[in-house]
């Protein structure tokens, strides 16, 4: 699997370099190297894309190959960060996303078993889209939402606090702005999280006949289900803006980091990216 | 004989308002007037004037070999003294009067003055850009009525371009140094762009009413104005055309506004922490952005601390204009060090503006060119013994200084002449690019497409006339410096000597 292999040392080389020059161009303000970072993550972003279908079209779709899910989280979170920057130009973004996508996908080849699926071939591709997809992209959604809050509190406090603001704070977007970052990952992000708990339920039930297992991740997955709901339900309906939707949504990306990294690492759970339960 | 630029001229530090008053140019068009009549003594001139200086820059014979003279030479030189006799007697006061608070610069001195003028290093508020503006128009001025020749004209696309960099490569003209501009740039922090927000001036002070005005320029989308005298709330909003508002009515209509200016007389705050609280509820927490710029202060200093609700008091924005001031007076530094080797540049292009270094400049340009065109065809031809090599380099070397021979042996006649001699070695290195000058393709976009002989002219022109984003202001320096002139003499010219040459010769014919 040369090809392979080569794919997987480009995507790792131009991701390092996208989020180095991504990084070093939005602190040192240069928008030569903001300009190069975002070339560099396309490019990535393109033989990642070729890795992931010569994963998914080669081998029979049971056999996850290890890292998969990691891969495709990695590609989700781009694929996230593309649609914002091109939508909202926030080139603050490029200081969050590329980073988190580089970090997703070095892990995703430490992975080396294969990962076995109990269920019927058919509902697979059902498993992957509903499950998988539905909650990796709103993985990247909040991954953004919560940078965007991070940056809105900072500036807020600076703002409020009547100081001077120095250097790259000088190129940050308004306020308004990163508050309509949060309002559309928010808005966004919560069906599809509440779609990608409910697929994942179904497929539960299907495979081993019951809905909840109390399997560690799927604890936490519920309680960050029910500080979005809450978090959905206070902005849509009470219109918070601002400093506290900001600061919820880091809460909920550190919630789901928590359930990605540390249980994945240090707790058995059976939502594993590396073994079967 | 050496023409030298001088300067001379009194700005905010060197003279008070009223001898400011007594001394501007400001009344009427002084070249229009024929203040400043051109002779020997002085051959190109223009004035600028406004509240804050007067500049007079004159070019004219220079006596003394050595440039850059001191100060108290400087305003003997008999060029200075015939500007200074001129705009004595244009006020109707006497040299003496004026004498004691008027600077001379002569040589480089002059240009370095001019060009700090230009970037606004010498502004009473430093990187302020209006100068540029009056600088632009009273060179366009000077041009119209033919005051500007070689010198002035190069001087003062320099100067243009000299600002320009000064602007882009420092940060001495960037950040608020006004309290009511401070303002509207925190607004755009706070909100972004203005469309679509809309502004409340609580009592119609001045400071609040410039305020107003660069919110409007922001493109804000409605501005309300209440006002205890209801008849001056009405004249301002009329202004803006905004909404006038009772004075009582306004806490009510809080809620439709993004941000309020308040500046009224009151004694006690007119904008409570708990009445924010409840507009707040009711527009759904969509940010505000409180300005008070009045003493005492009308605003509860409590509404700071609530969510989404920003408020900046006077003091707060004395502040934020302090240390931009500060830091603009950091980056004169970086600016004068440009201005210093712009000046330095000039100096260089004054020089050569002899026959002599022409000469040789239109040689080196041949023979480089000859060189690199050898270069492509001897890669092509591969191998060539040296005997070959020699004999192409002497033939395509000959034949490039011989396509330069007419040109020079014109110029050596034209400079036995001595009133044109400047202008056909700035055209003749204008031509060639001898100087290097980059020309944006925007060049003289204004003149494209006039006519067929223009749009010849602006072809070629558009290859080596230097200045950016000055179209008319090189346009007019073109036409003014061969066509105005008056002392071209179409008997001398040989009869097809090509496009603008022509052009000027037949004018001068025609009149």
């Amino acid at each position: 699997m040369a090809f392979v292999d080569l794919l997987r040392f480009c995507v790792i080389a131009l991701y390092l370099l996208g989020t180095a020059t991504g990084v070093a161009g939005f602190l040192g303000r240069r928008n030569g190297l903001l300009k190069t970072g975002l070339w560099a993550n396309g490019a990535g972003f393109a033989a990642h894309t070729l890795l992931l279908v010569a994963a998914l079209g080669g081998g029979p779709l049971p056999e996850l190959a290890p890292g998969l899910s990691l891969q495709m989280l990695s590609w989700c979170l781009l694929a996230v960060y593309f649609m914002l920057l091109w939508r909202f130009r926030l080139p603050f973004i490029s200081i969050v996303a590329p980073p988190l996508a580089l970090a997703a996908f070095v892990w995703s080849l430490s992975m080396t078993a294969a990962r076995q699926a109990e269920m019927p071939k058919a509902l697979v591709g059902l498993f992957l889209g509903l499950h998988i997809g539905s909650l990796f992209a709103c993985f990247g959604l909040m991954a953004i939402a919560a940078g965007a809050g991070m940056l809105f509190l900072h500036l807020n406090r600076k703002i409020k606090g009547k100081e001077k603001l120095t250097g790259f704070r000088k190129d940050l977007p308004a306020l308004s702005t990163f508050d309509r970052v949060n309002h559309v990952a928010v808005v966004s992000g919560f069906p599809l999280y509440t779609l990608g708990l409910i697929s994942g339920f179904v497929w539960a039930k299907l495979t081993w006949g019951r809905v909840l297992s109390w399997d560690p991740k799927e604890v936490v997955a519920l309680v960050i289900w029910f500080v979005f709901a809450f978090l959905f339900h206070q902005r849509l309906a009470l219109g918070w803006k601002g400093r506290k939707p900001a600061r919820l949504a880091v809460w909920i990306f550190v919630f789901i980091l928590l359930s990605l990294v540390v249980i994945n690492i240090f707790v058995p759970t059976h939502h594993s990216f590396t073994h079967s339960a | 004989m050496n023409q030298t630029v001088h300067l001379l001229g009194l700005n905010h530090r060197t003279a008070g308002v009223e001898i400011r008053e007594k001394f501007a140019l400001t009344d009427c068009d002084p070249l229009e007037a024929g203040l400043f009549p051109l002779d020997d003594a002085l051959t190109e001139i223009m004035v600028l004037s406004t509240c804050n200086r007067v500049e007079l820059v004159a070019v004219g014979p220079d006596l003394d070999s050595g440039g850059g003279a001191e100060h108290a030479d400087a305003a003997e030189s008999p060029t200075a003294r015939r500007v200074l006799e001129l705009w004595a007697a244009a006020r109707g006061e006497s040299v003496a009067d004026i004498r004691p608070y008027v600077y001379a610069y002569s040589g480089l001195d002059a240009v370095n003055h001019l060009f700090k003028v230009a970037s606004s290093l010498d502004s009473m508020v430093l990187g302020e850009p209006q100068i540029l503006g009056q600088l632009k128009t009273a060179y366009r001025k000077a041009t119209a009525h033919g005051s500007t020749r070689v010198i002035l004209n190069r001087l003062l696309h320099k100067a243009f371009s000299v600002a320009k960099r000064v602007r882009t490569e420092t940060a001495v003209a960037s950040s608020a140094v006004s309290i009511s501009y401070a303002a509207v740039e925190l607004a755009k922090r706070i909100f972004g762009d203005m469309g679509g927000y809309s502004a409340m001036l609580v009592g119609a002070g001045e400071m609040a009413e410039l305020a107003a005005l660069h919110l409007v320029n922001a493109g804000i989308d409605k501005v309300y104005v209440a006002n205890r005298t209801f008849a001056r709330a009405e004249e301002l909003a009329r202004q803006f055309r905004g909404e006038p508002i009772v004075f009582e009515e306004f806490p009510r209509r809080l809620v439709d506004v993004d941000i309020v200016i308040s500046s009224t007389g009151s004694p006690s705050a007119v904008i409570r922490a708990r009445d924010v609280k409840d507009v707040l509820k009711r527009r759904k927490n969509r940010p505000m952005f409180f300005i008070d710029i009045a003493v005492p202060r009308d605003i509860d200093p409590d509404v700071n601390g609530l969510d989404n609700v920003y408020l900046y008091d006077i003091d707060d924005l004395k502040e934020v204009v302090e240390e931009n001031l500060a830091q603009r007076r950091e980056e004169a530094a970086r600016a004068e060090a440009i201005v210093d080797s712009e000046t330095r540049a000039f100096g260089h292009w004054l020089k050569s503006l002899d026959l002599q270094p022409t000469i040789v400049d239109l040689l080196r340009t041949g023979e480089e060119i000859a060189d690199r065109e050898l270069a492509k065809t001897l890669k092509r031809l591969g191998n060539v013994d040296d005997e070959t090599r020699e004999a192409l380099q002497t033939m395509v070397r000959a034949a490039a200084r011989k396509i330069f021979h007419e040109p020079i042996c014109f110029l050596k006649r034209r400079a036995r002449e001595e009133a044109s001699t400047r202008r056909y070695i700035d055209v003749t290195r204008r031509m060639f690019n001898l100087d290097g000058d980059e020309v944006p393709p925007d060049a003289h976009a204004a003149r494209r497409g006039i006519g067929a002989e223009d749009a010849e002219g602006a072809g070629s022109d558009g290859a080596c006339g230097p200045g950016e984003e000055l179209d008319m202001d090189l346009d007019g320096g073109l036409d003014g410096d061969l066509a105005g002139g008056g002392d071209l003499d179409p008997g001398a010219e040989p009869k097809n000597s090509g496009g603008p040459f022509c052009t000027g010769g037949r004018a001068e014919d025609a009149k």
